[in-house]
Formats: structure tokens, sequence, C-alpha cells
């Protein structure tokens, strides 16, 4: 007689199969709680490191995004800034058209070159704006760009600098954020200070008024086509605003084909690891609990 | 010629073997429960034969030996694959507690570095703010701390692991001892022809203990068993034990040494071999990455703002403090060099709210750093091998559970008690020995019979 002999001990192996289904369920639990199947590198290595980058883009366009808002604010700042300054020079520009009439007495354009002074003075102030501490037209010096100078031809002195900033807003994506002040407020032929200060001139000596308002409305055309960086700039701001949000959905999506855990398929390996959990524990307490030494009598 | 004494003689031959036969059923229920144990087996042979004229007469049975059954080539093969799940074991469990560093969470270092160079965008947009000036220093003093947070925890692992192995050692030279002195043991038995197998399975049972910790050889001689490790060198020879040592190595840790020869290098599996293997290979190496990292990124860091100025018109200087040259604990020293935020050089001409240098120290995140790569390719390379050492390695260990399952399966199969055989083996030997009972009853009849022959019965 010979038989198979069969290990009389089955129960290091069930032992075994009950360790492995609950690290299973273990697992699953933990996909379907933070709904990533990565959660640790061992999980799946090449994702991981996949998701390493992805976090540091997905990083990246989030301080694009933010950098694009705080640019956007000082460019829209700057660009009411110069919307004023075009106004201020619309008005001086029809007070010295005023100023030209010949029926005007001394007393009048006194007062007329009076309040283009006020027009001069609050010039000064809108190019000394400053936006949360930042000078928007000094260059890139950190200090009050225009200041009042006698010994200037124009009454004021340019104290920025030439220098211009810029701000990454993408990947190799930079854009200029500033324009020197002395290139939008002194420009060759076009000063608008000098031009105003001729104005007040004229209107004090009742001479040139003319030319005078011809030299302002040179200054305010100069000054307008300068105004148009700015647009152009949060134009492209805008842009790459809506392109990075099509870029953040694309990576949220990459997020979830490398990362996302399939929530059906886990709860479904999830019941099916409960069922042989289930059956597993049933064939342990089925194992014979007696031998043939109870029917020996 | 037969006698009813001789025949009476072999009754009770086999009273005496079933009877010894019952005893090894016994035995065996006995230790149903004990590891290790292997069943045995009584051998029951015919007596030599009386050959008287023409005729051959039996001589009834006796029990020669109680075989303990088992198989010593299944028991060498489950030793070996001990030692291979000893050996994963210890590497999957340390492996898994250092890739935690690297799990991508808020504290890791990929995401440190991306806030660092995010801290550097918000400052391009208004560089002479010290609110965002103070984000920078902030994101680097971060980066920094996280650097060394994950090289001062991998070293802890690493000094954890060098206990363990101490501890290891211990236990191997107490397991060593302790086979040593059942070697003796058994070949005392065996020399006075007594059966050792209650002996052999407890020695097997040690050597099982042994193997988990430490790569063993058996070879089995007339001197008794000799156990040897990696190198040839012997742990036990016969009843005699070679006690490992460990020596504490330039870097502090125990190296192991096994009669002067260091063979800490040459453990290929066991216990002992996956601790080293982490501790001495797979830590240092991620180590020495981290190295690599974080000098290479505060190098060119700092070289980036030393190319611009300060808000002070001042030109720039080291932010971080100048790794050391040959990077050797870079990650765990890196430090910042500046408090002052006033002091990071966003200035590319001197102008304070000029930001030109900022664009430099920006462009190290896509510059090749280290290994020729940039910063997080080389973050999340080490991220890929780091879990990929936990992953090929928890693999390897199911496999090798499934084979060492399967090898005490067949052990089971071969030597575990079944009950159930147990009890018809009982009743088996037991009517047997009710057999030779009535055998050597019906023999004493005939005497009384033969005796009663020459009385008379008047």
């Amino acid at each position: 007689m010979s038989s198979v002999r069969v290990n009389p001990y089955p129960m290091p192996d069930l032992l075994t199969a009950l360790d492995n289904l609950l690290q299973q369920q273990q697992t699953a639990t933990l996909e379907l709680a933070s709904g990533s199947r990565i959660n640790k590198p061992s999980d799946d290595p090449a994702g991981a490191a996949q998701m390493a980058q992805i976090n540091d883009l997905s990083s990246q366009m989030d301080s694009y995004q933010q950098s694009i808002g705080s640019v956007n604010e000082v460019l829209s700042t700057a660009d009411a800034t110069l919307n004023s300054v075009g106004t201020a020079l619309q008005r001086a520009i029809s007070l010295g058209v005023e100023g030209a009439n010949g029926t005007l007495s001394d007393a009048d354009r006194a007062a007329i070159a009076n309040e283009v002074n006020g027009i001069q003075a609050q010039l000064l102030s809108l190019a000394n704006t400053a936006y949360r501490g930042q000078y928007l037209f000094a260059g890139t010096a950190d200090q009050q760009p225009f200041v009042l100078d006698p010994t200037a031809s124009s009454g004021v002195r340019y104290d920025g600098s030439q220098g211009v900033n810029q701000v990454t807003i993408g990947s190799g994506y930079q854009v200029q954020v500033n324009l020197p002040g002395s290139q939008i407020f002194n420009g060759a032929g076009a000063d608008v200070f000098q031009a105003v200060h001729d104005l007040i001139t004229a209107l004090n000596t009742n001479s040139g008024i003319g030319e005078a308002v011809t030299e302002v409305s040179n200054s305010y055309s100069y000054l307008s086509a300068q105004r148009v960086f700015y647009g152009n700039a949060m134009n492209q701001l805008q842009t790459q605003q809506t392109s990075l949000g099509t870029e953040k959905v694309n990576l949220s999506q990459q997020v979830n084909a490398v990362s996302g855990a399939d929530m059906a398929a886990v709860s479904t390996n999830l019941a099916n690891d409960q069922t042989a959990m289930t059956a597993t524990l049933t064939a342990m307490g089925r194992i014979p609990q007696g031998s043939l030494f109870d029917y020996l009598k | 010629m037969s006698s009813l004494f001789g025949t009476m003689s072999i009754a009770t031959g086999a009273l005496a073997a079933e009877q010894g036969a019952l005893e090894a059923t016994t035995n065996n229920v006995a230790n149903v429960n004990t590891p290790g144990y292997s069943r045995l087996e009584p051998i029951l042979v015919s007596n030599d034969p009386v050959v008287v004229g023409p005729l051959t007469y039996g001589t009834g049975v006796s029990l020669e030996k109680l075989e303990s059954v088992r198989d010593p080539i299944l028991q060498r093969r489950i030793e070996e694959e001990t030692q291979d799940q000893g050996q994963l074991n210890a590497f999957v469990s340390a492996m898994q507690q250092a890739q935690v560093p690297f799990t991508a969470s808020s504290g890791d270092i990929g995401t440190a570095m991306s806030q660092f160079f995010s801290s550097l965008d918000q400052l391009s947009t208004d560089p002479t703010n010290l609110a965002l000036r103070q984000g920078v220093l902030t994101a680097a003093g971060n980066l920094t701390s996280v650097f060394n947070n994950t090289a001062n925890n991998l070293s802890q692992q690493r000094s954890d692991l060098d206990l363990s192995v101490a501890q290891d050692v211990t236990q191997v030279n107490v397991l060593s001892a302790q086979i040593a002195k059942l070697n003796t043991e058994i070949s005392q038995l065996q020399g006075v022809n007594q059966d050792a197998s209650a002996l052999m399975d407890q020695r097997d049972v040690l050597i099982g203990q042994l193997s988990n910790l430490i790569q063993v050889s058996s070879i089995q001689s007339d001197n008794g068993l000799t156990l040897t490790t990696a190198n040839g060198t012997p742990l036990v020879v016969g009843g005699q034990s070679f006690a490992l040592s460990t020596q504490a190595n330039s870097d502090g840790l125990h190296d192991i040494y096994s009669q002067g020869t260091d063979i800490t290098s040459q453990l290929s599996s066991g216990e002992l071999a996956g601790l080293i293997q982490v501790r001495d290979q797979k830590i240092p190496g991620i180590l020495s990455n981290l190295d690599t990292l974080a000098a290479g990124l505060a190098n060119a860091l700092n070289t980036a703002n030393q190319s611009g100025f300060d808000l002070n018109g001042k030109a720039g200087g080291n932010l971080f403090v100048a790794p050391p040259a040959n990077g050797h604990g870079a990650a765990s020293s890196m430090a910042l060099q500046v408090s002052d935020p006033s002091l990071i050089a966003a200035s590319s001409d001197g102008t304070p709210a000029s930001n030109g240098n900022l664009a430099n120290l920006s462009a190290v995140h896509d510059q090749a750093v280290a290994g020729n790569q940039t910063p997080t390719d080389y973050y999340s390379n080490l991220v890929f091998e780091v879990g990929n050492d936990v992953s090929n390695g928890s693999a390897e260990l199911s496999a090798s559970q499934v084979i060492l399952n399967q090898l005490q399966d067949q052990r089971g199969a071969i030597s575990g008690v079944s009950l159930d055989e147990e009890a018809a083996h009982m009743v088996q030997y037991q009517r047997a020995f009710d057999a030779a009972a009535q055998v050597v009853s019906a023999i004493n009849n005939l005497l009384y019979t033969v005796i009663n022959m020459g009385v008379l019965t008047g």
C-alpha cells in the first residue's frame, strides 16, 4: 500500500494567506481613502518618480499664476496712472489753447498759468506713484524717481534708473514688467515736464503759447505711445493665465493617469479580498477538530 | 524442529514488538504539536528463520528500531530558503523605513525645492519687498532643514540597523553553542547505537533559527555536523562552536569577524546580510546621493547669488554655507549663510529694485547641478531607486515565502504527525498485540494438554 501523504498541518499556509489578504485590504483601504494608488515610492517606483516631477511642475504653474496676479496689479496701476497723466495733459492742452486766446487779460492768463502749475504738480505726483511701496516709474531704483530740481531746465530731475525688470510667467517665458520713468516722461522732444514747464512760462510771458501747446500735445502723443507697452504686457499676462489654466488641467489629468486609484477596481478588489478572507476563515474553522481517535471505542 | 516453547517465544516476541510499535505511536501523538518533530516509524523485521531438515521455521518478529522519518535534503533546502527569506525580510523592512522621507508629502525634499523656487518667482514681482525676501529665506531655511532631517533620519536608521547587527551576532553565537552541545550529545548517543532523533529534531529547529539570521552551510560527516558560514569559516564543528565577534570600523559600525577574518561583506543571505546590505550599501548610497544634490544645489545657488547685488547694492555672497569640498555630509550639514533678507542678491546691476539676478537664481531649477541632472530630475531618480528597491525586495520576499511554504508543506507531508494515521496504527498494533496474546494463550493450552498427557486421570 502506498498513498500520497499530505501535510497534516495546513495552518501555516492558511495563516500566510490571511496575512496576504489583510495586507491587500490595507493597501486597498489606503488607496480608497487617499484616492491615489501611490502612497509610498514602492507602490509604483516609476510612477512615484513621475509624480515628483509633476508635483514640481504643478508648483511652478501655481507660482507663475501667482506672479501673473501680482504683476497684473502693478501693470494695471501703472496703466491707470498713465491714463490720469494723459487726462492731466489734455487738460493742460485745453488750458493752453484757452490761454492762447488774445482777448484774455494778463490776470486771466496768470490764473490759467496757475492752474497749469497745479497740473505740473499733479503730474509730478503721478510720476512718483508707488504701488505697495514700489515706485512704478523708477526703473529698477528704489527711490522717488522724479524730484524737483531748480537747476534742471524743466524744474524736474529723473532720479530713477534705466533698468527694466522681467518676470517669468511660463517655462522660459519672461515678460518685461516696467519701463523706466525717463522713457515715459522724458522722451526726446517730448518731455512731459519740460512741455508743461514751457507752457507755464509761455502763459506767464504771453509768448509762444501756441508752440508750447504743440509741445505738450507732442509729449501727450509720445506718452500715449509708451502706454501701449502696459496694455500689451497685460494682454500677454491674460493670454498666459488662460494657457496656464489649460496646462494645469492637463497636469491634473496626468496626475490622475499616473497615480489616481481606479476606485471601481479597488472597491471590487477590496470586496473580493473580504470574501476571500471570509472563505479562508471558514476553511480554518472547518479544519477537522477531531481525528480517527474520536471514533475508536 | 519446532517446539511449543519456541512457538511461545515467537508469540512473546511479537507482544514485545507490537508494544514497541505502540510506543512509537504514543510518542508521535504526544509530539503532534512539537515544532520540528519528525514522526517515528517502527521498523519491524522478521527474525532469521531456522532450517531444520527440509523445513524452514520462522522465528517471529522483532522491532529493529524506531526510525524518525526525515528528508535531510529537504531540510537543507528549507534552511537555504530560510536564509534567503531572512535576508529579504530584513532588507525590505529596513528599506520600507528608508523610503518614508521620500514619500510625496508637504515635508519632502521635492516639495521644499519647489517651494524655494516659487518664493524666488514671487520675489521677482517685487524685489524690494522685505516680506517676499523673508519668504525666500524661510523657504531656503526650510530646504536646509528638510535635507538635514532626511539625512539625519537615514543616519539614525543606520545606527538602529547596526544595533540589530550586534544583537543578531550575539544570537548567532548562542545558537552555535547550543548546536555544538547537541552535536556532542547526538554523537554520544549514536556512539552507543542509540536513537538520537529527538535531539536531531531539536538541532534542525536551531539550525532553522540560525539560518534565519546568517548564511549557513551544513556538512554531515562521520565526525558530526559542521556548520560553516560565508567564506567557509566554521561556526560549529562537531562539538565545538566558534563565536563570531564584532569590531567597530571607521564609521563606528560593527564589522563581523569569524576567527579573525572580516566576513561582513561576504554574507549574502540571512537576516544579517539584509541588515548589512541596507546599512553598508543602500543607506550610504542614498546619503551620498542626497549629499550630491545638496552640495550641487547650494553651490549653484551660491554662485548665482554671487553674480548679483543685494538690496544695499553690494555684490552678493553665499546664500548657503559653502558645502564641504568633497560633498561628504553636505545634506546633513546644509545651512543658511545669511539671515538678513536684504542680502539676497536680486539685482543684476546694483539698483535695489532690479530683479535681474533672480532669473539666475531661478535658472538653477533647470541647471544640471547634480550628476548632470536638474535638481528635480535627480531627486525623482532617487525616489525611483528607493521605491524600486522596496518594490523588488517585496516581490522577491513574496516569492520566497511561497517557496518556503511549499517546502514546509513537503516536510509536513513527510515528517509531520497525522493523528488519523496514528490512530489507525494504534488499532493495527493493538489488534496484533491482542492476536499475539491469543497465541500465547493457545500455546498455553497446548502446553497444558502436553503437561497433563502423563497424568492419569483415573
